[in-house]
């Protein structure tokens, strides 16, 4: 799996729903029902998982899953 | 002969005499390496920040804001702040994903309302202030490094004699009406209340909780009550152990809370429901290998409603690590009596009653114990009168852990404090001299153990509704069985273009997502006007509640294919 797979199964796990079903302009909490106890568990996990640090600041910025995408397609 | 302490700084004193090997230990981010000073250490570091704090400017009976994660500096800090008489006031540093702006508006709206002249926080924070809107914020801003570069005075903190009765601290709060307020503590009431938390949290245990237990092990972020009273200064006023995590620590790996609970000997643990829910959805027996849960003595559950669901499932889980039902422990408090109003004192776990419910009521609520010392609780009808036992009403409070009232804001102090008495805006009943809790009059949502005021959604509705104000929106709560609570809004829209409503409702919660990190339950559009108002015009948020969940509220209706909420 790339690093764009890896993210959206980080993504799916955390939300519930199906990889396949994420779209980039899905917005993480009105969309995803992501709110901050699980926005922490993601930035962990994508940590952990697909080994691309987010600094607080980084994260305060991102508000979709395509903001995600674009952060981790540059590293 | 030593007299008992009369102020916080005297309690530390004494503390760091009786116990200097006892300390606090704050973990990292990923719960593996702790950094740990001892109370004379905690005590020397205080009164060099208090130094600085005065080098500074922060200025005797004046608020000092703190916007700083759980740390060594947010501590050092507030202590120093104590050591010479300023009034720290902790406020939730920036959360996670997306939140940046609603926060800089939180920290903003509350310096002004305190008048605040220093406010320590991250460098970001201050970068981030220096856009238009914030001029306030960006003038008081300063850094932690900022505090550590400054010329101390220690002279300040020498010459500040406190008195029993003198300002300690503020907490923050929304108070009964849903806007910030900054309740005030004054040093007898915080000694008083670790007191009574002393006693309380022992009682089923049958002797003073300090005497039997060795250590707590805390999450909760430090600008909350529960984590501030009964985590920080219960643990430096009585000398045990404190072991603290981060909230964000907790979020990201819950096992590690309780892991540390099943390992430094007799334990106590403050946590709101949300917490035990977070443990049971996320942490298997299996991951907690080697730690011993039988050593958890006091698992002390309040703060929000208590879910008899969520403790139900804990125990069963976490039985496989020894841990006993009974150590489950309620308790109910607020910041407004410095913590804790009431503790179970019977030890035999979570106890509750089964009540006729109406729509959006609990049917099984939780005994929460008897009043603390020295403290009267009464169950109040709409017009004052004291109702007989069994009956529900407003819950009052008086005894010496009160606050004095809420700074600068003399008229909220006068509806909330009356002759001693502490209206808690919190409904509930008392039984076999135990209080029960039904529901809350005042304006607040508890979701997942935060506190949220409801102007703050109603902004973001009113913001994509437009109309210069004449279409108002109202927030509020509802309970699920296995959800907890949850956020609603109802707004009002004008002119509502079927097209357009599918649109309004997902810019409301794309809005309220961006800016609060909450998702919405619903989102209900209704005409101008169906909101229920005062004669003033303002929103009466728990009539809409009724009226929403008995159903007496006409959603209009999108366009074929639409959302319209």
């Amino acid at each position: 799996m790339d690093k764009q797979q890896k993210t959206l199964a980080v993504i799916a796990e955390i939300s519930g729903r199906a990889a396949a079903e994420i779209k980039p302009e899905m917005e993480l909490t009105a969309d995803l029902d992501i709110d901050s106890p699980k926005a922490l568990r993601l930035l962990l996990q994508l940590e952990d998982e697909v080994g691309v640090e987010i600094s607080d600041e980084q994260a305060a910025a991102m508000h979709t899953v395509g903001d995600i995408l674009e952060h981790i397609g540059e590293r | 002969m030593p007299c008992a302490p009369e102020t916080l700084v005297e309690a530390l004193e004494r503390t760091a005499r009786l116990r200097p090997q006892g300390g606090i230990a704050i973990f990292d981010n990923r719960g593996r390496h702790y950094q740990r000073h001892t109370y004379p250490q905690i005590l020397e570091r205080a009164r060099a920040a208090g130094a600085q704090l005065a080098g500074l400017g922060a200025g005797r009976t004046e608020p000092v804001m703190l916007s700083l994660g759980t740390g060594w500096d947010l501590i050092d800090l507030w202590l120093g702040a104590v050591c010479i008489g300023a009034l720290p006031v902790n406020i939730a540093p920036a959360m996670a994903m997306g939140t940046g702006s609603a926060q800089l508006k939180r920290l903003q709206d509350t310096a002004e309302r305190l008048a605040c002249r220093v406010l320590v926080g991250s460098e970001a924070l201050r970068k981030t202030a220096a856009q238009p809107g914030f001029e306030t914020l960006h003038r008081i801003a300063v850094s932690v490094a900022d505090v550590r570069q400054t010329v101390a005075q220690p002279a300040a903190v020498r010459a500040h004699r406190a008195r029993h009765d003198d300002t300690a601290f503020l907490q923050l709060t929304s108070g009964s009406t849903g806007l910030p307020k900054a309740v005030v503590i004054p040093h007898r009431a915080a000694l008083h209340n670790t007191r009574a938390i002393d006693r309380g949290i022992g009682a089923p245990l049958g002797a003073l909780a300090s005497e039997v237990l060795a250590c707590s092990v805390s999450w909760l972020p430090l600008n909350h009550d529960m984590g501030l009273v009964g985590g920080l200064i219960y643990a430096l006023t009585h000398g045990h152990d404190l072991w603290l995590i981060s909230p964000k620590t907790f979020l990201a790996r819950p096992q590690v809370w309780l892991r540390e609970l099943g390992r430094h000997g007799a334990a106590l643990a403050p946590a709101p429901n949300f917490a035990y829910q977070t443990c049971v959805e996320r942490v298997s027996a299996d991951q907690l290998e080697g730690a011993n849960l039988s050593l958890w003595r006091s698992a002390l559950v309040g703060a929000e409603m208590v879910q008899p669901r969520t403790m139900r499932a804990f125990s069963e889980r976490f039985a496989a690590r020894g841990f006993d039902a009974r150590a489950l422990q309620p308790c109910y408090g607020l910041a407004e009596s410095t913590l804790a109003l009431a503790f179970d004192t019977r030890g035999a776990g979570v106890r509750t009653r089964t009540l006729a419910a109406g729509p959006g009521e609990p049917s099984e609520v939780v005994a929460l114990g008897e009043p603390i010392i020295d403290t009267r609780i009464e169950i109040r009808a709409p017009d004052g009168r004291t109702m007989p036992p069994g009956e529900i009403g407003r819950v009052f409070a008086k005894g010496p852990s009160n606050f004095t009232g809420y700074y600068n804001d003399p008229a909220a102090s006068a509806e909330s404090l009356c002759d001693g008495w502490l209206d808690t805006g919190d409904l509930g009943f008392v039984h076999g001299g135990e209080l029960y809790l039904t529901g809350r009059m005042k304006d607040l949502l508890i979701i997942r153990g935060q506190n949220i005021m409801p102007h703050e959604l109603e902004w973001c509705a009113e913001a994509v509704t437009g109309s210069g104000g004449t279409t108002r929106s109202g927030a509020f709560s509802v309970q699920s069985a296995d959800q907890g609570e949850q956020a609603v809004i109802v707004a009002e829209v004008s002119d509502p273009d079927p097209a357009q409503l599918g649109a309004i409702s997902r810019e409301i919660r794309v809005r309220v997502g961006r800016e609060l990190g909450l998702p919405l339950a619903d989102v209900m559009l209704v005409r101008r006007g169906a909101l229920p108002k005062t004669t003033s015009g303002k929103v009466q948020r728990r009539e809409l509640k009724t009226l929403y969940l008995d159903g007496r509220l006409e959603r209009v209706q999108a366009a074929t294919g639409g959302d319209a909420g």
